[in-house]
């Protein structure tokens, strides 16, 4: 696994216990709850088709 | 240069997190999907500007922030400033044995000024480091690092959660270190 980062930023540094964000702060927690929630929320179809729009307009608008 | 598949299977796979930054830092869902979409725009626009092998999260997230703070100004809006009003108007009730509602959580985030909102949920939630969280937000580290300070000191306010101290045997050390950022 290459990148660690988004696991390993908030919580994992060397200061185990001591970031007042981490794992033993109720604000950390709930922060990660309110955050995961959003993240996991079912994403509307408009922005596959916006993609997908945007990859057929493309050969027409840059020709090079 | 035609946008790679990658690129696009990329920009797909951010979709989620820009969504959660964008529902963040504008508090409504509707507002939150037009600047994702305006992200995407952009992204694809531009294209080219991203160095393959950099973080592209962020490189998105700073499009999504700078989207944001623009269509704020242009709606004449102001941007809260760091000591508005807000501590008047708390309704949140105090949390109870450690078990703080979501709910309550989400109304007290509601009430930071963006800039404190946007830092801590960079910090604390997206899985940032301070110096990206700084270069998304076009400001210094400290400038971060006091921002969230600021932010978890005024949740923790407006929550009633005071210094922490039933969390687990770290609290003290938590408590320090949390002061000596502000």
């Amino acid at each position: 696994m290459t990148s660690m980062k988004d696991s390993t930023v908030a919580g994992g540094r060397s200061r185990a216990g001591g970031d007042p964000l981490g794992p033993n702060s109720e604000i950390g927690r709930k922060l990660k709850q309110y955050y995961d929630e959003l993240v996991s929320d079912d994403v509307p179809d408009r922005f596959a088709q916006l993609l997908a729009q945007l990859e057929t307009a493309e050969p027409a608008r840059k020709k090079d | 240069m035609a946008v790679s598949q990658d690129f696009k299977v990329d920009l797909l796979g951010a979709i989620p997190s820009l969504r959660a930054f964008a529902v963040s830092l504008s508090q409504n869902a509707d507002k939150a999907d037009d600047l994702v979409q305006e992200t995407l725009v952009k992204a694809w626009d531009k294209h080219e500007s991203f160095q393959p092998g950099t973080n592209l999260k962020a490189w998105l997230f700073t499009i999504l922030r700078n989207e944001f703070y623009s269509q704020m100004r242009k709606r004449g809006r102001e941007v809260q400033d760091s000591d508005g009003i807000m501590t008047s108007r708390l309704a949140v009730h105090p949390a109870q044995q450690g078990q703080l509602d979501l709910k309550d959580f989400r109304t007290a985030l509601e009430q930071l000024p963006e800039d404190q909102r946007e830092a801590i949920i960079l910090i604390g939630a997206s899985g940032f480091s301070y110096e990206e969280a700084a270069e998304i937000c076009g400001c210094a580290v400290g400038t971060i690092k006091s921002r969230v300070s600021r932010a978890r000191a005024r949740l923790q306010d407006i929550l009633k959660i005071s210094g922490e101290d039933e969390f687990g045997p770290d609290a003290i050390a938590t408590h320090v270190i949390g002061s000596s950022a502000a």
